[in-house]
């Protein structure tokens, strides 16, 4: 069976490569068809590839003869053998026929093209020349050679510690032994980086091992001989005299001055070798012989100390030289791995070559593997942008990862230690390019870096023990053909990093594609570098004021530069000061850049920026405990504790009994408490390196910022001026809500005469203040501080609830009845309540807010609850009976002969009156009473299972009010969406039951949570990045939410007729539920909102990637991503802001509005404002709807629900054009132009064409809101004119 | 007509809300069509187009008043009428056809209208207790039409012999607030005192009892007795009073035939089922088309990709 399978395999690696190298298939085939002769040939052909159904093959051999003889002509003929196992490859070895062919065609757009390549050719074989015949520089003085080449402006890169004038060896140059070109380019396995990178030729040139001495391992003294030898070529090749036309600059892998390469890039002048147009540029890398060098290579393992010097005792150089053996001297891990990076260049080249060999999928893979990585920030960073620490300059590692996952693994004595039976299996060498990608993803999301060291396997064993790198490394890879841990010096946080990343993608892969669509896209053309959206948290850190507490000089040597040394030590003392708050700690910052040859060290950039994972159990806690001194008298855990904290450090006695070391901290407010993780952040890296306040920042302060009330209203609520209420906050409507519900219960189970006649089964909330989701935390408005805040700030939402009662029969049949008796079932409940809550006043409502409903079907019956701590609840009764009767209305049952079928299309065409209301009803009765209720249930849930839900649900809503286009109505997009849309990014499959688990019980799963967002900035963030991408218009259906799980698979199927007669809107967010996807978008966003919303959210992204590069100021960036832009509308009504009840919750607020009485001269509408509490009243929202409805034909009106002081008006564009006459034209006309800066010439009256009376209407806006409208702008260039 | 601007027939009337804005009204008198069933007094109703939208029936009167006094006003949006979109102003006379016995929205014309239906009633029917109503504007839609009853045909006359050059000021009238006010009033209003909806809850569910049982003397359907239509056809519907069939012994159709028409799955044949691979033959052309739907798939799949590929999909960074 194996045997099958691989020669499978082996015949579907032959033939891609006949693919590759024959015509397309498709002229052969119709080639094929010409002569009898080659159809026979084919068939052969096919005989041999199917041998187990060689008998059909013939048989549809003589078929296709037939077929021949009756449509010779015909174009699509039966497939050929060929093509069959190409498609059948596709289908097997890939995801999917479209999976391979996306893949096919993303890899040309990541390789160099071939056709530019001979000029680079030409280039490197007159530069090895060149190279070969460079004279001999005889042997100087470090510094003396330095001096001399400094007058050539070029500058020797020598690492720390540098050459003193006591040094007593020398420096020499002799031509290169041997000049290879290694690496990718040589392999054909160079991936296009991000940004504006070049591909990478890398030219290995061998230094003469007559220039080394045995002891030159010691001190960096290889290291100085080879920069001297790469700075004697720089300035060969810079001279004007060498003839060649390139810029010559350093640069220097992950800053580390002792990995110094030259990079050469052409300049565009026209001639045979200029390969400019091939985006290349040539890395020259000294590297020494592997065979003949004196260095002995047992000095270089991991273990071995070979940085002999202190900072004090750089005098005394010469002195250490010679004191070899000092056990006190620390090893020098990365130093020796430096070293022996300059080794390894030849043999990398060959192994990967031989693997190519075997494994004919193995540069595709890797190709695929290098751009998913790319796309992740695991490498070069281009001009704009961060990357992933360490991963600068790891190519080897990406190749060598995928030859440890096809060769094996070395069996090591370590490995054995560490508890693992066996080797990893390797994979088979047949493999398709996407399974080989496959494979190593799940190797990234399952492989424990931490704690399992690799090494690959091997041809006669590692050259050094695997407990030396064990003791060393923090992280070991160590590959097949060297001794070299490629991961030496990559910090921890970034390879869990890079774990999540894996199984992310993963998880992208694994998801059917019916829900998530084509998850090529996600996987390989999407950018997901983005800071935001990737990480809870992100903090900016300037370190060019970093001066670590206590410095350690052996460290800052081995690492390279002290830059890596501070980022290494930064990392671990984040890691213990984090402790368990955080699942990864990843370090960002630019890659490096190319410098000039007159600058010998590399400029680090001093801005990094730290992500972190929050771990949501432990995350916001606000004590940490230390080592406990009394009962485990450890002193050196204790003295670590009070090292790593300082004086935050306390003995603390806990309820327990237990004395213990512990870090408090102190918090105020709810938003405070979620900035533990930056506070302590910020207190380590000022404790241990010295960072003051303004170099951590982050962003979170700013969105905390724009969900709070301003302080000028708060401070009533806190207890300022003694006026204070104990209650605000969602938990306290909570409570408020259910005593109204235990009220409402014990009248309806009461005996007495004032009894309602049915008894009340449910009480239902479904008002966001209820379920964690409303912009601003909910405040009551009672007397007492009603009559203190100023008439724009006195506001109040009522919270909304549902009446369910006891069924009955004794409900009238008629749908007019039946709001009758809701209307006196309220009142008695109103009555009851007020009589038996002391401070509780109730009114029934008995219309909308157009005015009272006098067709009497509507069901706009509610009940207002006011109690005395100032909460406002309205509620409303839910009666099923009511779905019916509308029902009944809708299919007309009535009036006709029920055994007719009508299926005509008309049909809602020819309804009267009656039905349209009835259809609104009935539209009205599912979404109020039976999506609301459940709808609320599950996104309270939400709330309770991811901390950070409902704060993104808070800061996008804010988001799409102060883009005005939140509202309960018309064609905004409804508040409920919002809710959705974020869900979307939180909930998977079968969450809930995942949420039924104790927290604790399954690490696994805790694992799985990573994708969630951790913080509401980074939904936030996600969101923002969903809503840029999200192609509404494309796909059908719309996106599915597994919000409810698979428990109600039986839905009630709801009469579709309705939702879609009457929707607008072009978002589909379906659940199960609510399979149409179209309960809470049925009205808006309509399609031009729907795109209003797409290209304020590219405005965001934008906005969201200048904070990550730190182009916004802090509290200015985060507001300027909710300022909304005015320019675009043609009217801009502006409100008067003293007298809007939500003014205090406008978002670029004007504190000095909010001062007590400003404005006296408002007398009388004042002091109407101020008699009394009215819950909900907003005369700006009532005016807005009234407009919109008024205007609808006219213009399209927006508005902030949150206090936005303006509205903006937006002309119909079809009414631009002058039209003719019409009884009903449907807007305010008039038959000449009525502005004048209009062409004269047109004279309108003679055609009979009528125009939109624009002054006209601004007029009628001006007196419909009176009071309210304290003026009018006009949006033309040319006259901008002010009513009032 | 007269020397005022018109276009069609219509007049044009200037009105002017403020020193700076105009509003413009156009007028017409009424012509009858025979479809309208509802027509008002030719000669002395004007028909007016583009009313403002949140004009009263007392802005309307005080703006005619030079010309006359007038009977009533009447606006059409309140009335539904059927083919909206019938293009040209000759055919006004659509819109005037009155939709019979539709509920009226107008809320001083309810008021009217219940107490003129209830008094046709042979028994005294019990009297609806109505809300407490404060005079509240009513905002319609933009560009209503209006009918203008005059008392007197001379009054119309004397409109379109007028000039209309000079505008008139729009009368507005205090009586209705508007602006902040109206909306504070209106608030108000929609939450009357709790005696006043007790008792308008209690009166209107004695009405509705009152005339379920007068409509239960009325209707001809009792139990048992069958329906007969003027042709002499038995009516036969499913199930009737207590499950009863009415009429009695006839099968009728099940209420999911009624509702969607289908007959029910257990009747469905199956459909032959054919041997699909018996003969060589059969096999092998299975095989055949399954291989051409492989390489259907693979070129749809093909140029699927390549379509994307021309938009520049493929470029990854």
């Amino acid at each position: 069976m194996t045997a099958e399978l691989k020669r499978k395999r082996a015949e579907g690696s032959s033939s891609r490569k006949l693919q590759k190298l024959s015509p397309p298939v498709e002229d052969e085939d119709t080639s094929a068809q010409e002569t009898d002769g080659d159809a026979q040939e084919e068939q052969d052909d096919g005989e041999d590839v199917e041998m187990d159904n060689g008998e059909e093959e013939e048989l549809e051999g003589e078929w296709e003869g037939v077929a021949h003889l009756r449509s010779s002509g015909e174009k699509s003929s039966k497939p050929t053998g060929e093509e069959i196992r190409v498609i059948k490859d596709a289908s097997d070895l890939f995801r999917s026929n479209t999976f391979k062919l996306q893949i096919e065609a993303l890899l040309p757009n990541v390789q160099p093209k071939s056709k530019r390549k001979p000029p680079l050719e030409r280039f490197l074989l007159s530069f090895h020349t060149f190279l070969s015949c460079l004279p001999d520089v005889p042997q100087e003085h470090p510094l003396e050679a330095s001096r001399r080449l400094l007058k050539k402006g070029v500058s020797v890169p020598y690492p720390t510690p540098p050459p003193t004038e006591d040094t007593q060896w020398k420096v020499a140059f002799s031509g290169p032994t041997d000049i290879t070109l290694v690496g990718s380019w040589a392999n054909e396995t160079s991936v296009k980086a991000q940004g504006e990178s070049s591909y990478g030729v890398d030219l290995a040139v061998e230094m003469p091992s007559s220039l080394f001495q045995e002891k030159d391992y010691l001190n960096g003294r290889f290291f100085h001989k080879k920069a001297f030898y790469l700075a004697t070529i720089a300035a060969a090749i810079s001279n004007p005299k060498s003839g060649f036309n390139v810029d010559v600059s350093y640069i220097s892998t992950n800053d580390d001055p002792r990995l110094t390469k030259l990079v050469l890039k052409p300049r565009a002048d026209g001639s045979p070798n200029d390969f400019t147009k091939l985006n290349a540029q040539i890395h020259i890398i000294p590297t020494l012989s592997s065979t003949d060098s004196p260095i002995p290579l047992h000095r270089l393992s991991p273990a071995h100390a070979n940085i002999r010097i202190t900072p004090e005792s750089y005098s005394s150089l010469n002195t250490n030289l010679d004191n070899a053996e000092d056990p006190s001297k620390l090893p020098s891990p990365l130093y020796n791995t430096a070293l022996l990076t300059s080794l390894i260049p030849k043999s990398y080249l060959l192994s990967v070559h031989a693997i190519q060999q075997s494994v004919p999928a193995f540069s595709d893979a890797l190709a695929l593997l290098r751009v998913w990585a790319n796309q992740r920030g695991y490498g070069e960073s281009g001009e704009k942008g961060v990357s992933v620490r360490g991963f600068d300059g790891k190519g080897p590692w990406w190749a060598a990862l995928l030859m440890y996952l096809v060769q094996g693994e070395e069996p090591t004595s370590a490995g054995k230690k560490l508890g693992r039976q066996g080797n990893r299996k390797p994979l088979g060498k047949g493999l398709s390019s996407y399974q080989l990608f496959r494979a190593v993803l799940d190797f990234l999301a399952k492989h424990d870096f931490e704690n399992k060291p690799v090494f690959v396997k091997t041809e006669g064993g590692h050259r050094y023990s695997p407990n030396e790198y064990l003791s060393t490394h923090d992280i070991v890879f160590v590959d097949s053909s060297s001794a070299v841990n490629l991961l030496a010096g990559v910090p921890l946080g970034s390879m869990k990093l890079l774990n999540a990343d894996a199984r992310k993608t993963l998880e992208t892969i694994n998801s059917s594609s019916t829900s998530s669509g084509d998850p090529f896209p996600e996987v390989f053309l999407r950018d997901h570098r983005n800071l935001h959206a990737r990480f809870d948290i992100v903090i900016y850190v300037d370190l060019s004021t970093a001066k670590p507490r206590k410095p350690d000089s052996h460290h800052t040597l081995d690492s390279g530069s002290a830059s890596n040394a501070v980022l290494a030590s930064i990392s671990s003392v984040l890691t213990q000061a984090l402790g368990n708050r955080v699942r990864t700690i990843a370090i960002l910052h630019p890659t490096p850049r190319t410098r000039p040859l007159s600058q010998a060290h590399p400029t680090t950039s001093h801005i990094v920026h730290i992500g972190l994972f929050y771990n949501p159990v432990y995350a916001w806690r606000q004590v940490d405990h230390g080592p406990n001194s009394a009962s485990d008298p450890d002193p050196v855990a204790v003295e670590k504790f009070r090292d790593l904290w300082g004086d935050k450090a306390e003995l603390r006695r806990f309820k327990d009994g237990s004395i213990v070391e512990s870090v408090v901290w102190d918090v105020k407010t709810v938003d405070e408490k979620t900035l533990i993780p930056k506070r302590i952040v910020a207190f380590v890296l000022n404790r241990h390196f010295g960072i003051g306040e303004e170099g951590v920042r982050g962003w979170q302060e700013g969105f905390d910022g724009i969900l709070r009330l301003p302080e000028g209203v708060s401070r009533y609520y806190v207890g300022e001026n003694g006026l204070g209420v104990a209650a605000v906050g969602f938990k306290a409507a909570l409570r408020a809500f259910d005593g109204v519900v235990k009220a409402i219960k014990a009248l309806s189970s009461d005996e007495g005469k004032d009894a309602l006649p049915l008894s009340v089964m449910n009480i239902s909330p479904t008002s966001e203040s209820l379920r964690f989701t409303s912009v601003f935390s909910p405040v009551p408005l009672p007397h007492s501080i009603a009559s203190v805040l100023p008439p724009n700030a006195k506001y109040t939402s009522p919270m909304e609830f549902v009446i369910e009662f006891e069924r009955s029969s004794r409900w009238p049949d008629n749908l007019r009845a039946v709001q009758k008796v809701k209307m006196a079932f309220l009142e008695k409940i109103a009555r009851g309540l007020m009589e038996r809550v002391k401070g509780l006043r109730a009114a029934v409502i008995v219309g909308d807010v157009t005015g009272v409903d006098e067709g009497g079907m509507e069901d706009v019956v509610r009940l207002e609850v006011i109690i005395e701590e100032g909460w406002a609840f309205i509620g409303r009764i839910w009666h099923d009976r009511e779905a019916v009767l509308l029902d009944r209305i809708i299919n007309d049952s009535t009036s006709r002969l029920p055994h007719v079928t009508r299926k005509d299309k008309f049909q809602s065409q020819r309804q009267g009156k009656d039905y349209h209301t009835a259809i609104q009803a009935r539209e009205a009765y599912t979404r109020l009473y039976t999506h609301a209720p459940m709808h609320h249930r599950v996104i309270a849930k939400l709330f309770h299972q991811y901390p950070a839900f409902a704060g993104t649900v808070r800061i996008a809503k804010r988001w799409f009010a102060s883009h005005w286009l939140l509202g309960a109505a018309g064609d905004s997009v409804s508040e409920e969406a919002v809710e959705l849309l974020c869900a979307m990014l939180f909930v998977k499959q079968e969450w809930e039951a995942e949420a039924d688990k104790d927290k604790n019980e399954d690490q696994d799963k805790q694992e799985e949570r990573l994708m969630v967002p951790g913080s509401k900035e980074r939904g936030f963030a996600s969101l923002i990045q969903f809503l840029k991408d999200w192609k509404w218009d494309e796909q059908g259906d719309g996106i599915f939410i597994p919000l409810y799980g698979s428990s109600i698979a039986s839905v009630s199927k709801q009469p579709k007729a309705v939702a879609t007669l009457l929707g607008t809107g072009v978002w589909k967010i379906r659940t199960a539920m609510d399979e149409e996807g179209v309960v809470w978008t049925m009205f808006g966003p309509d399609a031009v909102v729907a795109r209003r919303v797409k290209a304020l959210a590219q405005a965001t992204w934008q906005c969201l990637k200048g904070m990550e590069m730190n182009e916004v100021s802090e509290r200015g960036g985060v507001l300027s991503m909710f300022d909304h832009p005015t320019d675009n509308y043609d009217v801009i009504i502006k409100l008067d802001r003293s007298l809007l009840p939500r003014y205090h919750q406008n978002v670029s607020l004007d504190q000095k509005q909010l001062s007590w009485r400003q404005k006296s001269d408002k007398g009388e509408l004042a002091a109407a404002l101020d008699e009394k509490i009215r819950p909900g009243f907003d005369p700006a929202r009532l005016l807005f709807m009234d407009l919109k409805r008024v205007y609808q034909d006219t213009f399209r009106i927006f508005h902030d629900t949150f206090g936005g002081d303006q509205f903006g008006i937006v002309w119909d564009p079809s009414l631009k054009q002058p039209r003719p006459f019409r009884v009903l034209g449907g807007f305010s006309f008039c038959a000449h132009e009525t502005n004048p800066t209009e062409s004269q010439g047109k004279k309108s009256k003679d055609k009979k064409l009528v125009f939109l009376n624009e002054q006209g209407v601004l007029g009628e806006i001006e007196r419909l809101g009176r009071g309210v409208v304290s003026g009018i702008t006009l949006n033309v260039e040319i006259d901008n004119m002010c009513i009032n | 007509m007269s020397s005022s601007a018109s276009i069609h027939d219509f007049t044009e009337i200037s009105i002017s809300y403020s020193n700076s804005t105009t509003h413009y009204i156009y007028a017409r008198a009424h012509v009858s069509s025979q479809k309208a069933t509802n027509s008002w007094p030719l000669g002395r109703t004007l028909f007016l187009v583009n009313v403002s939208p949140d004009a009263t029936e007392r802005d309307i009167i005080l703006l005619l008043k030079p010309f006359g006094t007038v009977e009533k006003v009447i606006f059409d949006s309140d009335n539904p009428v059927e083919d909206v979109e019938d293009s040209a102003a000759e055919d006004q006379e659509e819109y005037e056809e009155q939709g019979g016995g539709s509920p009226d929205d107008e809320e001083d014309e309810i008021q009217v209208r219940k107490r003129r239906k209830l008094t046709t009633k042979k028994v005294e029917p019990p009297k609806v207790f109505q809300l407490p109503s404060t005079p509240l504007r009513k905002l319609r839609k933009t560009g209503q039409t209006v009918h203008v009853v005059f008392l007197d045909t001379s009054s119309l006359d004397r409109f379109f012999s007028a000039s209309h050059k000079k505008p008139l000021p729009w009368p507005n009238s205090s009586e209705e607030p508007s602006g902040l006010s109206h909306y504070l009033a209106l608030y108000d209003s929609l939450r009357p005192p709790l005696d006043a909806v007790r008792q308008h809850a209690n009166s209107a569910m004695d009405l509705y009892e009152f005339e379920l049982a007068k409509s239960k003397r009325q209707s001809k359907y009792k139990k048992g007795e069958a329906i007969v239509d003027e042709d002499g056809f038995t009516l036969v519907t499913r199930g009737g009073a207590y499950g009863q069939t009415v009429g009695g012994g006839v099968t009728v159709a099940t209420k999911k035939f009624q509702e969607t028409g289908e007959t029910s799955e257990r009747k469905k044949k199956r459909p032959h089922k054919e041997k699909t691979s018996f003969y060589a033959f059969q096999k092998a052309e299975k095989q055949r088309t399954e291989l051409m739907q492989l390489k259907k798939n693979w070129e749809l799949d093909k140029a699927k990709i390549e379509k994307l590929k021309a938009s520049r999909k493929f470029k990854p960074y």
